[in-house]
């Protein structure tokens, strides 16, 4: 059967080049890595319930604060406007970014290299420090040390006390509290004389308490405050800080803190943060 | 190739019947003889299969060289991009970073030396420093709007940086001055100079450095994007030319088992030069691109993020230092200041720790038992570096950064006089020793880099420089084969 070579080659060339053909796009894919931030129709974004001014839940699938506004402008300029808000607590969150049950983190997520380890950050979009809040009659406050021998309020569950206590050896009397409103009700009663936690979670109790209490200003510790997502989302992440940015440009950012902590007496910083770096 | 068995001579009638097929539906082909193979579509006759088949040949070849001339392309840009375009300039941006940093340092020095000029390296000395740190923020400005290029974000943040630059000068001007006046000894200055020195620290602090450090992160996402699309687009063209190398083969083989039944011919030799020269070079083009592909990817990882990782720390490095005169200047504010000083280690070397103290004796715990993994941006390279002779300059880093973080805890520790000398003094020279192997890594690693793009660059050279012959030999060639078997028809 002498043609049947010849007439065989050419189909069969015809079909292995057409099968590599096939598979080349899918193989191009593959190297791009898994989905972005940047592809989803809509974007799942976990944030605090509990923090007043920052994320507050207000009702079903409604939160409010300034973590939620900047959530939202980020996924606008981002180009996914669509979004959904869930709880995400500060136990919570790093499992919930690597399940992939929420999209982004903005909920007072601090970038520090053990939890930069585990998921990518953008930003941060505010760098937070902690600070005193003291009642405004009580002017010897100026700094931390001079918090010696006084009532310092110690929330259950979390840590802030001990950068005073303990990280300074600054000799205070420790007072339990079940939460920072129950320090933030102490403090009014005189029964602590200063509580000392994040700048922003003290502004956002001190905006609704009025000329009552006053932050002292002279914070001790850098806290940045990122969008965590998916390790490894390059394009999503660079893409958030391009949004952080524009959002400090044309003044959104100062609007918005401007808004939820104007109130309060608390020297905001209006011009962008140092991002990380997206990794 | 089977060596054929003698078969009646050329043209004439094949083995099957031939189906009666209706002459002139299938154009294109010379009917000199009556259709044999029952295909509608293939030329019926000879000389057209001839030359469908070498049209076909000829035609995946083109796409073979074709898709290597666009791939060698995409590696000349990537090479581009990253060795001698945007990749340098990035790096020259973290140098703004660190211009801009030392200013305030220097101020700082010079406002801590006070009326005792001669204290440490001494206030004249200081102010040359800053001098000459100020022209180059204004050349790095310079680079960083040149790159910024028609990016309208990015051209907002450098108007803004100089703006902020012009605003940092007069208050450092009026803080030097009033210092000058007061005459103070070492120490903290009094209380007016300090308020102008604080406005214009919280200036370059908060505002400036982060802007400047913004700038560089945000060149080198451009730089990062262009290189994933050159590797991903080389990486696509290894693949189709492997696919248009594997076709060109198998269609200059069809022709020639094509030939050799026709008219009774082993071998083309003409023709097997062709498939051999066409063979070799889509396997050379295939290897070669997955090569590059390769120093690419490294050029880009242990080359580009290493020096621009490296830089960063140098630029964090320099704040650091300045952080240690502000402690000592401004007492009030020590604590925000040693604060931020370790937040700036952390972010050099990690190590968990609660305070600076705390974290001094774990650097010095983890360097002397030389632990290898650390975090941070010294820490990540020294856990990853591997080039030849870095071992000994990345042992070199670590060793330098605990002596300064050691002499550190010795100015923590003095009464505030010997703090201000050991600040002048150990600790300055402790700083320079640590900055000084920084650079030398840095520098071993600008050196792979640079010889990595330069044998890309050789390597894809050659291809390019084959290409051109390779095209050429292969068309002679298949005209060489085909030419004197269709003219046996004439």
């Amino acid at each position: 059967m002498r043609p049947v070579t010849a007439r065989t080659a050419g189909p069969l060339t015809v079909r292995t080049a057409a099968a590599l053909l096939v598979l080349l796009p899918a193989a191009a894919c593959g190297t791009g890595g898994p989905p972005s931030i940047l592809d989803r129709e809509t974007l799942v974004i976990g944030v605090k319930p509990d923090q007043p001014g920052l994320g507050v839940k207000v009702a079903e699938g409604r939160y409010e604060g300034f973590d939620v506004d900047v959530a939202t402008e980020v996924a606008r300029r981002i180009g996914v406007p669509d979004v959904r808000f869930v709880t995400a607590l500060s136990s919570t969150r790093q499992r919930l970014i690597q399940e992939g049950t929420v999209d982004l983190v903005v909920a007072t997520y601090s970038i520090t290299p053990e939890n930069r380890s585990k998921v990518t950050f953008a930003g941060p979009y505010y760098v937070a420090h902690q600070d005193t809040l003291v009642r405004a009659g009580d002017r010897a406050v100026g700094n931390v040390r001079d918090l010696k021998g006084r009532r310092l309020c110690k929330a259950a569950g979390s840590n802030s006390w001990r950068r005073v206590a303990e990280e300074r050896r600054i000799p205070v009397e420790l007072v339990p509290a079940s939460s920072y409103g129950d320090c933030l009700a102490k403090l009014r009663s005189g029964a602590v004389d200063a509580v000392s936690t994040d700048d922003l979670i003290l502004a956002g109790f001190a905006a609704r308490d009025g000329s009552a209490l006053r932050i002292v200003n002279a914070p001790f510790t850098d806290e940045r405050l990122g969008i965590g997502m998916r390790k490894g989302d390059l394009d999503g992440c660079e893409a958030v800080n391009r949004a952080i940015t524009a959002m400090y440009q044309d003044g959104t950012a100062e609007r918005l803190l401007r808004r939820w902590f104007g109130g309060s007496g608390l020297a905001l910083t209006l011009t962008v943060p140092q991002f990380e770096g997206c990794a | 190739m089977t060596s054929a068995p003698p078969r009646p001579a050329p043209p004439a009638p094949a083995a099957p019947p031939p189906p009666p097929v209706s002459s002139g539906a299938s154009g294109g082909g010379v009917p000199a003889v009556p259709d044999r193979t029952g295909r509608a579509l293939l030329p019926r006759g000879v000389p057209g299969r001839i030359r469908l088949i070498t049209a076909v040949s000829v035609l995946a070849l083109a796409v073979l060289f074709g898709t290597l001339f666009t791939a060698a392309q995409s590696v000349r840009d990537g090479l581009d991009v990253i060795g001698h375009d945007a990749g340098p300039q990035v790096v020259a941006t973290a140098d703004l970073y660190f211009a801009l940093s030392d200013m305030d340092a220097q101020v700082a020095n010079v406002l801590l030396i006070g009326g005792e000029h001669r204290l440490g390296k001494g206030r004249a000395r200081a102010l040359e420093v800053y001098e000459r740190r100020r022209s180059d923020a204004g050349r790095a400005v310079l680079q960083s709007s040149a790159l910024a290029g028609g990016d309208p974000a990015e051209r907002r943040t450098v108007q803004a940086v100089l703006d902020g630059l012009g605003r940092y000068e007069r208050l450092a001007a009026r803080a030097l001055l009033l210092d000058e006046q007061a005459g103070h000894p070492a120490g903290p200055p009094p209380r007016p100079v300090l308020e102008v020195y604080r406005e214009a620290t919280d200036l370059m602090r908060l505002e400036l450095l982060p802007m400047a450090y913004n700038l560089t992160l945000e060149s080198g996402t451009v730089v990062r994007r262009a290189h994933q699309e050159r590797t991903l687009a080389v990486r696509a063209g290894q693949v189709l030319t492997g696919v248009a190398g594997v076709a060109a083969l198998c269609c200059l083989v069809w022709l020639q088992v094509f030939l050799a039944r026709r008219f009774r011919r082993v071998f083309n030799p003409a023709l097997l030069v062709a498939t051999a020269i066409a063979g070799m070079y889509a396997l050379t083009g295939v290897t070669v691109l997955g090569q590059e592909a390769d120093v690419l990817r490294a050029a880009k990882r242990d080359g580009f993020d290493s020096v621009l990782t490296l830089a960063r720390a140098r630029a964090v490095g320099s704040s650091m230092h300045g952080d240690q005169s502000r402690w000592l200047l401004d007492p009030e504010r020590a604590d925000t200041y040693e604060q931020t000083y370790l937040d700036k280690s952390q972010s050099v070397l990690y190590t968990p720790a609660g305070d600076l103290a705390a974290y001094q004796s774990a650097v010095k715990a983890a360097v002397d038992g030389d632990r290898a993994a650390f975090l941070g941006l010294v820490g990540q390279e020294a856990a990853r570096t591997n080039l030849p002779g870095s071992g000994p300059a990345v042992a070199a880093v670590l060793a330098r950064y605990r002596d300064f973080q050691q002499a550190d805890r010795t100015m923590r520790e003095a009464g505030p006089r010997r703090a201000v000398e050991q600040r002048m003094g150990r600790l300055e020279t402790a700083f320079g020793e640590y900055d000084a192997a920084l650079l030398r890594l840095a520098e071993l690693h600008r050196v792979a880099f640079d010889r990595q793009i330069r044998n890309g660059e050789e390597r894809i050279g050659e291809l390019w420089f084959l290409l051109p012959i390779a095209m050429a030999s292969t068309a002679v060639m298949i005209l060489a084969g085909v030419r004197p078997r269709l003219s046996e028809y004439r």
